[in-house]
Formats: structure tokens, C-alpha cells, sequence
């Protein structure tokens, strides 16, 4: 946490190298958050450079005092992710006409590389399309608690919402998730 | 404490996160093992967790890392000579590529030696596709002959082992006269004099066998063909 906050010092100072080293450490994570939340590996990529070009042009805004570096990307990344939902809203009112389909023959999935197909096992692409059927807010609560390992405090700093709240949205989301997944014939053995 | 269905659901999550009081926690439990509709609830919730954590974690799509830092700091200034060379290796300079690679190399080094590649006198013509396939094709031939006549030898020893027992288990007296030394038990060779002319013959024949058979299998002619001819090592 101390290193981030050094780095971003140096970067604030016009350091490259440390900026370098700042989207080296946390790309990933921030491209993870980006795919789970969308399942498109496209729209991801999209999403988490423009996460990086906000951080680049805001992070003379960025308190160290108010929460880790990590923490305070994963807000950014949160807040564009919502923007990104309600952007696209009328796209998906569209497409959603093709839910009727089986989900493992909907157009995401075949539309899938080769290699992606290859990545995620079947339980995995499962999983995917039931997260992505959550709503936004239950969907952005579980993937912090469950595929982040965030801590309560984190999230709430996160969605900026108080903790009973972030602890509802968690347990309704993971309801939700079983329900779904339940509807597409995943059941625990 | 009496517990509901939903309570049940209402903290789930909270005793999925080992959240609950222990007296909570005991109710949960109690009701949870009882409820015909808290069971597969908790169940379900239970292995989509499961199934959520096991996610695997996706890999950077190639050049993300140059893009977002072009986008930001503005094109790199192109680099030439050794410093290039070094931004190159620093590129490739990751374990996955270096598995790959080793692999790779491992396979080619296997597929050219089996091809009957001479390493001390290297040729371009030998790696030519057709003198492999030739080459590999021929090796693949040979050792399949080696291995037919190394069985086939193994029989004929094994047989000829079989005989030599067979022969020195008749009893002395069916081959004519009976052998009255005092050292000898009537009817009982020792199986290193033979004591009837034919005998005699019998032993030659099968140790001039043994001797051409050793010459021919240089790996038989030691302690094994010596065990044969001798009777025992010495």
C-alpha cells in the first residue's frame, strides 16, 4: 500500500517509469473486474484502458489517507463499469430477446475465441452467463466480495453505500446466482 | 432459540462468512438440517460460491500494458541496437515462454537423434524431411529386428537349457552299464563328467552349441554362457 502511494507521489512528479510500474501491478485485477462484470473479453479491454486513462488524468485527486491505492482503482473501475451498464442499457433491452434461448447456445458464447473456449471449463462459462444475468448492483457486490476477496470496509468504501447494505446486496446477490444457475440446470452434486 | 426460513436467508451470508454468533449458529444448524426448503437453499448458494471462486483468472490480452502506456505517456521512443536487443529479451523473458521453448527444443533434439542425425559430423542434407522420414523409418525397422532376434536368441537359449537339464536328469544306469565308483550313488550323475561314451557325445554337441551361440550374442557370453558350459559361476 505504501508502495503504491510512493508510486503515485512519483508519478504525480512525472515520473513514466512509476506509472509504468503502477498499471504493471494492477492491469490485471482491473481487466478481471472489467470481464466478470461485462463477460465480453472485447468490451473489457475497452473498459479497463479507459480505467487507466481516468486514473492517468485524476490521480492528482487520490488521498492516501482515504483507503489504499488498490481500493480507491477499484472504485474508478466500479463507477465506469456502472456508466459503461447505463450507456449500453437499450443494446442489451435488444439482445435480451435472445435470453429465451439455452445460455450455452447464446451468441456470447459461441462467439467466443477458441482460446477463451478453452480457458473457462463448462461450470466456469456456467457461472459467467448466470453473473452476468445479476443485476448490476447485486452482480458489482459479488464480484468484489466473492472474486476479489474484498473485505466488508473495502466494499463499502468501493459502492459508497454502508456496510448493512453492501452485506444485503452480497446475500441477495449469491441467492440470485444459485437461483439462476439452477434455472440452467447447474445443481450441486 | 427457535429459527425461521427467513432468517435462514436473510443471513446466509453471514454464516457462510463464519459471521454468526455460536448460539446463531447452533440454531442455524438445527433448522437448516430439518427444513425440507433451507436445505437445498443453503446447498445451492454453498456451490455457487464454489463454482464463483474457482474462476479462473484471465490473462492480459497481449500489448495491453504498451497500449494503455501509449495512450497515456505518448509513443515510446524507438529504441535500436543492444538496447533493443534488451527490451526484446525482457519481452520473451517469462517463465511460460521458457517451458515453451524447452519443450520445443526437446522434442526437436528427440525427433532429429531418433532420426539417425550424426551429431559429430553434422550434414545440411540430413535434415532435409525425406532423409528424416528415410532415416526414421530405417531406425524404427532395425529395432524392431533387434528385438525380434534378441527374443528369438532368448528361446533358443532357454531351450537349449531346458535339454541340458533333461539331459543331466536321466538316470546313469538306463545308458548301459552301471557306474559303481564309491563316490557316485547308483542311478545319479553329478552333470560334469558324463560317464557313458554317448553321453559324452550329447555334452559335446551341446557345448559347441553354447560357444557359437555366445560368439554370436556378445551379451550372453559372459557370466550367463559361462554358467551354462561350467555348471556353476565361478
Amino acid at each position: 500500500m505504501e508502495q503504491d502511494a510512493q508510486l503515485v507521489q512519483q508519478c504525480l512528479q512525472g515520473d513514466g517509469s512509476a506509472w509504468e510500474e503502477l498499471v504493471r501491478q494492477h492491469s490485471r485485477r482491473v481487466f478481471n473486474i472489467c470481464y466478470r462484470f461485462t463477460g465480453n473479453r472485447t468490451e473489457a479491454e475497452d473498459l479497463a484502458q479507459d480505467v487507466f486513462l481516468r486514473i492517468y488524468r485524476t490521480l492528482g485527486s487520490y488521498r492516501s489517507v482515504h483507503g489504499g491505492f488498490a481500493t480507491w482503482m477499484t472504485s474508478v473501475t466500479r463507477n465506469l463499469l456502472i456508466d459503461h451498464y447505463r450507456r449500453t442499457k437499450r443494446d442489451r433491452i435488444t439482445d435480451s430477446l435472445d435470453d429465451a434461448m439455452p445460455v450455452v447456445e447464446n451468441k456470447h458464447s459461441s462467439a467466443r475465441r477458441p482460446d477463451e473456449q478453452a480457458l473457462l471449463g463448462e461450470l466456469s462459462n456456467q457461472v459467467q452467463s448466470a453473473l452476468t444475468k445479476l443485476s448490476p448492483e447485486l452482480r458489482e457486490a459479488v464480484i468484489l466480495r466473492d472474486l476479489q476477496q474484498l473485505e466488508y470496509s473495502e466494499i463499502q468504501t468501493v459502492l459508497s453505500v454502508p456496510e448493512g447494505t453492501v452485506k444485503s446486496r452480497i446475500n441477495r446477490g449469491r441467492i440470485e446466482l444459485a437461483r439462476i444457475l439452477q434455472q440452467m440446470g447447474v445443481r450441486p452434486s | 432459540m427457535t429459527w425461521t426460513c427467513e432468517q435462514t436467508e436473510l443471513l446466509l451470508t453471514d454464516y457462510l462468512d463464519g459471521l454468526l454468533q455460536p448460539d446463531q449458529q447452533r440454531a442455524f444448524d438445527v433448522h437448516v438440517n430439518g427444513c425440507e426448503r433451507c436445505t437445498p437453499l443453503v446447498a445451492s448458494v454453498t456451490h455457487a460460491i464454489t463454482g464463483l471462486r474457482a474462476l479462473p483468472e484471465l490473462e492480459l490480452p497481449p500489448r495491453f500494458v504498451y497500449n494503455v502506456l501509449d495512450a497515456t505517456l505518448g509513443p515510446r521512443e524507438t529504441v535500436t541496437g543492444w538496447a533493443a536487443v534488451r527490451v526484446w529479451v525482457r519481452g520473451i523473458a517469462s517463465p511460460r515462454f521458457a517451458y515453451g521453448s524447452l519443450s520445443v527444443a526437446a522434442t526437436f533434439l528427440m525427433l532429429v537423434t531418433a532420426s539417425g542425425f550424426n551429431w559429430k559430423k553434422p550434414k545440411l542434407a540430413d535434415l532435409s524431411p525425406t532423409t528424416i522420414y528415410r532415416n526414421t523409418n530405417r531406425q524404427a525397422h532395425m529395432a524392431y529386428a533387434r528385438g525380434t532376434k534378441y527374443v528369438s536368441d532368448l528361446r533358443v537359449v532357454y531351450e537349449i537349457q531346458s535339454r541340458l537339464r533333461q539331459e543331466n536328469e536321466l538316470p546313469t544306469n538306463q545308458e548301459g552299464m552301471p557306474d559303481n565308483s564309491p563316490q557316485k550313488e547308483p542311478g545319479r550323475t553329478d552333470g560334469t563328467s558324463p560317464s557313458t561314451p554317448r553321453q559324452q557325445n550329447r555334452a559335446n554337441d551341446v557345448s559347441s552349441h553354447l560357444q557359437v551361440l555366445a560368439e554370436e550374442l556378445p551379451i550372453l557370453s559372459g557370466r550367463f554362457c559361462f554358467v551354462l558350459l561350467e555348471g556353476r559361476p565361478r
